[in-house]
């Protein structure tokens, strides 16, 4: 649905509502929070892992709003335009917290670490049919802060490496091998859930 | 070509990329077709994360309170 046809329960589009949050009508401001809380809260949580902090990176991101409504420009999607917005307050404050830096230095080149082993290539450890929702987030939920944060932005989200790069402060390079790092990561831990699973139903 | 010099190539494989020597390892190699055909799966299911959670009401409060404490707006009468 586009921004000029959402309508709210108020009456008025969604467009409108904007103009008027923009000249700082606060029923509308509310409005627009109604219409984009679920998603601003749900990255959060994605983003962080963690209820609490999500709340509280949705509050920031709110009131980052309502202080930038101004700048919006309707030259992107409002909802996209909140998203980016939304990101970059949940980048702010891991780094305020110590993300780790992504290496400039750092290769493409598989680490000892994060390599596949070989012992993985026989049929009853592929991971087909074995993912769902929960056994994903656990394992999301359980990745270094950077991977999670390049896992979550390009798989989920959907953002192109270029711009996360942009959000990041980081190389192309560096966004596409974090978010290889993060895969191999996740394939181990979802092995590991796997056989744990299976070593249960004996 | 190795198994490890084909991993070195993987970020792009997995993207759809790879020459055709990579292409050939892929096919011949149980391990690293596994390990590509895992890594799309994983790449495919995050969208299983999708859905959407709504915040706690105490969120909006927040908001608010905050809003008036700033002076930014002079007051939102309704919670939601």
């Amino acid at each position: 649905m586009t921004t000029t046809k959402k309508v709210l329960a108020s009456g008025i589009s969604e467009q409108e509502a904007i103009e008027r949050a923009q000249q700082g009508d606060p029923e509308c401001f509310e409005a627009l929070y109604g219409l984009h809380k679920r998603r601003v809260y749900s990255l959060c949580l994605r983003m962080t892992g963690n209820t609490a902090e999500a709340e509280d990176l949705t509050q920031e991101a709110f009131l980052q709003l309502y202080r930038k409504i101004g700048t919006f420009r309707g030259e992107s999607a409002f909802s996209t335009w909140l998203h980016r917005l939304s990101v970059n307050v949940v980048l702010m404050r891991l780094r305020k917290k110590g993300l780790p830096e992504v290496s400039l230095e750092e290769t493409l080149e598989p680490q000892q670490e994060d390599g596949p082993r070989k012992d993985v290539g026989t049929v009853d450890n592929v991971l087909a049919g074995s993912i769902d929702r929960v056994n994903l987030q656990r394992a999301v939920d359980s990745l270094p802060p950077g991977y999670r944060i390049v896992f979550i932005l390009h798989d989920v989200e959907g953002y192109e490496h270029n711009e996360i790069a942009e959000m990041m402060g980081c190389s192309i390079g560096n966004s596409k091998s974090q978010l290889h790092k993060a895969r191999l990561k996740l394939r181990e831990l979802l092995k590991q859930s796997k056989a744990e699973k299976a070593a249960g139903r004996r | 070509m190795t198994c490890s010099e084909f991993q070195k190539s993987l970020p792009y494989i997995i993207d759809g990329g790879g020459t055709e020597e990579e292409q050939g390892h892929l096919e011949a190699c149980p391990v690293c077709s596994d390990l590509v055909a895992d890594l799309r799966y994983i790449a495919e299911c995050a969208k299983l994360l999708v859905p959407m959670e709504d915040p706690s009401p105490r969120v909006w409060k927040s908001i608010e309170k905050a809003l008036g404490e700033e002076g930014l707006a002079r007051s939102a009468r309704r919670s939601s």
